[in-house]
């Protein structure tokens, strides 16, 4: 099937694009930090982030948006499941079964009492993979003719 | 403008080092003076006073939701009639701005003014091709684009 190409003027698009996906981004990492308490975290965190790259692959083409971000989806899914398993791997050092985690309140410079959860680093792992696994789904589909 | 905001955001750190409260309220007063000191000193600078820019934003904004509101009401009008007496076409708009964000904010506030919507711009982003939903006063229509919103905008990006 050819597709006949019609050059559209797409400016208004892409402006668009360049301010909206700052924002979408902003906010996925805010549901990634907001995951331990209140609804969100890394799951939906990595897709709102992989749908902002979608909508830089809708709004450019796929050289470009290769060009700015210039990340291996690959060696990213694999980072992050590399992190996700040490988070596991982390418990064997203090006698408790595998992927148990724990929390603590520590005083930080800046932000005081805050508590940090070793969950988060999971956490971590699941977002890079979801942004990795998306991202080489939709790029794979795009790039075969 | 972003290094005059910039500068105003310098001074007023540098007030709340000079007086060592770093509270929100000891930000805001150095930005008070700091803006002051800008105004004093303004013939240093190449553009105008940001305030005036922030401004003209603010009226651009009021710009916006009247025209949305007018909008709405002239639809509503044109739905309840009974008799449909509307005559749809395309006609060109000649623009003389040249940003990209400037085009995109001038075609969406075009597509929320009562009766037109902006389909298509051209490749040289000159013209804009606007369909309306009543083409009898094109010519008042294109003159009122320009009088307001074309204005509104040059009137930011000065």
């Amino acid at each position: 099937m050819k597709k006949t190409h019609v050059k559209t003027n797409d400016v208004i698009f892409q402006t668009v694009t360049k301010v909206v996906a700052f924002i979408i981004i902003i906010y996925s990492l805010h549901l990634f930090f907001s995951g331990h308490y209140t609804p969100g975290g890394g799951f939906i965190g990595g897709l709102m982030t992989a749908s902002a790259f979608v909508l830089m692959l809708l709004a450019f083409d796929i050289k470009t948006v290769v060009n700015t971000l210039q990340v291996d989806y690959i060696k990213l899914t694999a980072t992050g499941l590399l992190i996700a398993v040490l988070t596991g791997v982390g418990s064997f050092f203090f006698d408790v079964p595998f992927l148990t985690h724990t929390f603590d309140y520590v005083q930080l410079p800046l932000l005081g009492k805050t508590a940090l959860a070793t969950a988060v680093l999971f956490d971590l792992g699941v977002y890079l993979v979801v942004i990795g696994v998306t991202m080489t789904i939709i790029q794979t589909i795009g790039e075969t003719e | 403008m972003a290094f005059q905001l910039l500068l105003n955001f310098f001074l007023a750190f540098i007030w709340m080092f000079l007086s060592n409260d770093y509270s929100s309220l000891a930000f805001f007063k150095g930005f008070f003076f700091g803006g002051l000191v800008i105004v004093a000193l303004r013939r240093f600078f190449t553009h105008r006073i940001y305030f005036l820019n922030i401004i003209a934003v603010i009226k651009l904004l009021f710009i916006f939701l009247s025209e949305l509101i007018k909008s709405n009401f002239a639809v509503l009008k044109v739905i309840l009639s009974p008799k449909l007496t509307i005559q749809p076409g395309i006609f060109a708009l000649e623009t003389d701005l040249e940003k990209d964000w400037e085009i995109t904010i001038l075609s969406n506030l075009i597509t929320l003014t009562p009766g037109t919507l902006v389909v298509e711009v051209s490749e040289d982003n000159k013209t804009l091709y606007i369909h309306a939903m009543d083409i009898g006063d094109v010519e008042q229509a294109k003159l009122d684009i320009k009088n307001t919103f074309e204005k509104a905008i040059k009137d930011v990006s000065r």
